[in-house]
C-alpha cells in the first residue's frame, strides 16, 4: 500500500528527471556548435536598453504589494485545509458543515478587514 | 561584411557532413567489422530443433512482424514509454510545438498580417524547425556577475517542472504517467514551483529588468493561486475524491461545467494569469520592461523556457479539460469492434533454449484511441480560447490585477463552493441524486 503510493509519486520524479536529461543536452549542444566571438566591452553587460548600466543589479526594490504575500501565506493554507473537508463531504454528517461555515466566516472577516485596511491606508 | 559573424555557406555544411559519413564508413569496415568477426569465431551458437541459430537467424526472427510486434507492445506498456513518449514529454512537446505555430498564424490572421510565410513553401509550416535551428546555433551570453549555476539551471528546471506537471494528467483510460490518489494536491504542489524558479532566475541574472519581471511574476502567481485552488474545491466536494482519474470517470454522463460555470470561469481566468498570457502578461510586458524575467536569456536557454511555457500551457488546458469538460469521455467515434489482427494472444519467442513468453497486449485499444481523440479535441479547443485574448485584449494594470485576484475571483470561488454545497444538500448530486 505504502509502496504503491510511493511508486505513483516516483513517476512524477522520473518524469522530472527524464525532462532534465532530455533537455539539458540542448544547452550543451548549443554551447558546442554555436560560434564564440571575442569579448568586447559591452557584450556581457546587463541589458539596459543600450545605456551603460548604473548601480547594482540586485538592489533593494520597493515591494509595494508585500502585504499581499503575507495574506497569501495565511489564505493559501486555509484553501488547502478546505480540501481536507471538501474531499470527505459526502461521508460526513450534515452537522459537520456548520463548524466549517463558522471557520469560513472567521477567515472571510479577516480577509475583508485586511482588504479594507489596504484601501484605508492606501499603502499598496 | 561584418567580421563578427563568420560567413555561412551551404557548401561547407554539406562538405562537413559528407566528410563525417566517409570516415564513419571507413572506420566501420576497417575496424568494426573485423572485430565482430573475431568475436563471432569464439562463440558457440545454440542448436535448436537441429538448426544452428546464427546471428542472421536471430536478426531475422527479431525483425519478423509476428515476433517483433509483441516486443513493441511490451515496450509500450513500460513506464519509460509513458514518460518519454505518449502521455508524457513527447506528446506534450508535440502539442506545445504545434501551439507555437498555430498561435503565430492565428495572431497574424487576427491582426490582418500574414505571419510566418516563407519557411517550407506552404504557409511557413517549417517555421518551428527553422526557429529551433536558429536558437540552437546562437551563442549563449550570460551577463557579467550573474549567478551562473542558477542561471544555467533555471531554463532546464522550468521545462522539467512543466513536464512533471504533464505527468499527472490522465490522457486516456489507463494512460497516465503517475496515477496518484491525491493527484490534484500533487498538481498544486507542482504549480507552486513555478514562481520559485521564476524568481530564482530573475535574481540570478543580476539585471534590473529581469528582477522587476520576476517580482511581478511572484505577485501575480501568488494572487491567483488561491482562487485557482478554491475554484476546484467544488468539484472535489461533489466527487469526494482527489484522484484525477476518478474525477474524469465521474463525468461519464455530464461534464461538471454544466453545474459549476462560475468555477470554470474563475479557473480559466486563473489559468491565464498563471500562464502569464495577455491580458495578464505583466511579468513579460514587452512594452514596459523589455521581456520581463526572460530579458537576459539568449539562444537555446530562451528556447527551453519557451518550450516549458508551452508545455505548461498544454498541461493547464488539459487540467481544465480533466476537471470541467469530462476528460476523455465522449461519444464513440472510433469503431468499437476489435480489429482482429491488432489484438493478438501473445507468442513465445525462440522456443527451446531461450524461451521468452510475451503476453498478448493490445498495441492500442479502442478505448484509448477514442479517449485520446476526445481529449485532444477538447484540449485544443481550450488552448484556442487561451490564445484568443492575446489578439483581442490590452494588458491590465498591476494594481487592478491584484484587485481582480483578491476581491473578485476569491469571492466568486466561494460562490462556487456554496453552489456545490447547495447541490449536495438539496439532493441533486450525491447519494440519492443523479450521480
Amino acid at each position: 500500500m505504502v509502496g504503491e503510493t510511493v511508486a505513483g509519486y516516483s513517476n512524477v520524479l522520473f518524469m522530472f528527471g527524464f525532462a532534465v536529461l532530455a533537455l539539458a543536452p540542448a544547452l550543451l549542444i548549443s554551447r558546442m556548435i554555436s560560434p564564440r566571438t571575442k569579448s568586447n566591452p559591452v557584450k556581457f553587460l546587463p541589458m539596459e536598453c543600450g545605456q551603460v548600466p548604473s548601480g547594482a543589479g540586485r538592489t533593494h526594490f520597493m515591494m509595494q504589494y508585500y502585504a499581499y504575500i503575507l495574506m497569501f501565506v495565511i489564505f493559501d493554507v486555509m484553501a488547502i485545509f478546505l480540501y481536507a473537508w471538501g474531499s470527505t463531504l459526502l461521508d460526513l454528517p450534515k452537522t459537520a458543515t456548520l463548524p466549517i461555515i463558522a471557520f469560513l466566516g472567521i477567515m472571510f472577516a479577516a480577509m475583508a478587514f485586511a482588504l479594507y485596511q489596504t484601501k484605508r491606508k492606501n499603502i499598496w | 561584411m561584418s567580421v563578427i559573424a563568420p560567413k555561412f555557406r551551404l557548401g561547407y555544411l554539406i562538405k562537413a557532413i559528407t566528410d563525417n559519413i566517409f570516415w564513419i564508413i571507413v572506420l566501420l569496415t576497417l575496424i568494426g567489422l573485423p572485430a565482430v568477426m573475431i568475436v563471432l569465431i569464439y562463440i558457440d551458437f545454440p542448436v535448436i530443433d537441429g538448426e544452428i541459430w546464427n546471428p542472421f537467424r536471430v536478426f531475422d526472427a527479431m525483425t519478423h512482424p509476428e515476433r517483433s510486434l509483441p516486443l513493441v507492445k511490451n515496450f509500450m506498456q513500460t513506464d519509460f514509454f509513458k514518460i518519454a513518449v505518449f502521455p508524457g514529454l513527447g506528446f506534450a512537446a508535440l502539442i506545445g510545438g504545434g501551439v507555437i505555430f498555430v498561435e503565430r498564424k492565428l495572431l497574424a490572421k487576427l491582426q490582418l498580417r500574414v505571419g510566418p510565410f516563407y519557411c517550407g513553401k506552404v504557409e511557413g509550416i517549417l517555421q518551428l524547425v527553422a526557429d529551433g535551428l536558429k536558437l540552437i546555433s546562437k551563442e549563449i551570453i550570460i551577463p557579467a556577475k550573474a549567478d551562473k549555476p542558477i542561471f544555467w539551471a533555471a531554463p532546464v528546471l522550468f521545462a522539467a517542472t512543466a513536464a512533471a506537471f504533464v505527468a499527472l494528467i490522465p490522457v486516456a483510460p489507463g494512460w497516465v504517467v503517475a496515477d496518484i490518489d491525491l493527484g490534484l494536491l500533487a498538481v498544486f504542489a507542482v504549480i507552486g514551483f513555478f514562481p520559485i524558479i521564476t524568481v530564482l532566475s530573475a535574481w540570478s541574472a543580476n539585471s534590473k529588468y529581469p528582477f522587476i519581471g520576476g517580482i511581478r511574476a511572484l505577485f501575480q502567481m501568488v494572487s491567483f493561486e488561491i482562487p485557482l485552488i478554491l475554484s476546484l474545491l467544488g468539484i472535489v466536494m461533489l466527487t469526494g475524491t482527489l484522484d484525477l482519474v476518478e474525477i474524469i470517470e465521474s463525468q461519464v454522463n455530464f461534464p461538471w461545467i454544466i453545474f459549476m460555470p462560475i468555477g470554470a470561469i474563475v479557473f480559466f481566468i486563473c489559468i491565464l494569469a498563471e500562464l502569464e498570457r495577455i491580458p495578464f502578461d505583466l511579468p513579460e510586458a514587452e512594452s514596459e520592461i523589455v521581456a520581463g524575467w526572460l530579458t537576459e536569456f539568449s539562444g537555446m536557454m530562451y528556447g527551453l523556457v519557451q518550450l516549458g511555457t508551452y508545455i505548461k500551457l498544454y498541461a493547464f488546458a488539459a487540467l481544465f479539460v480533466v476537471m470541467f469538460l469530462g476528460g476523455w469521455n465522449g461519444p464513440w467515434v472510433f469503431p468499437i469492434e476489435p480489429i482482429a489482427e491488432v489484438i493478438t494472444d501473445g507468442i513465445v519467442i525462440m522456443p527451446g533454449a531461450l524461451t521468452v513468453e510475451l503476453s498478448g497486449l493490445p498495441l492500442f485499444s479502442q478505448e484509448m484511441i477514442n479517449g485520446t481523440i476526445w481529449f485532444v479535441l477538447k484540449t485544443v479547443a481550450v488552448i484556442f480560447f487561451i490564445l484568443l485574448p492575446r489578439g483581442v485584449f490590452p494588458r491590465v494594470r498591476i494594481d487592478l490585477l491584484l484587485k481582480i485576484g483578491w476581491y473578485k475571483l476569491i469571492v466568486l470561488a466561494f460562490v462556487n463552493i456554496f453552489i456545490a454545497l447547495a447541490l449536495v444538500y438539496s439532493g441533486v448530486i450525491g447519494p440519492g441524486g443523479i450521480m
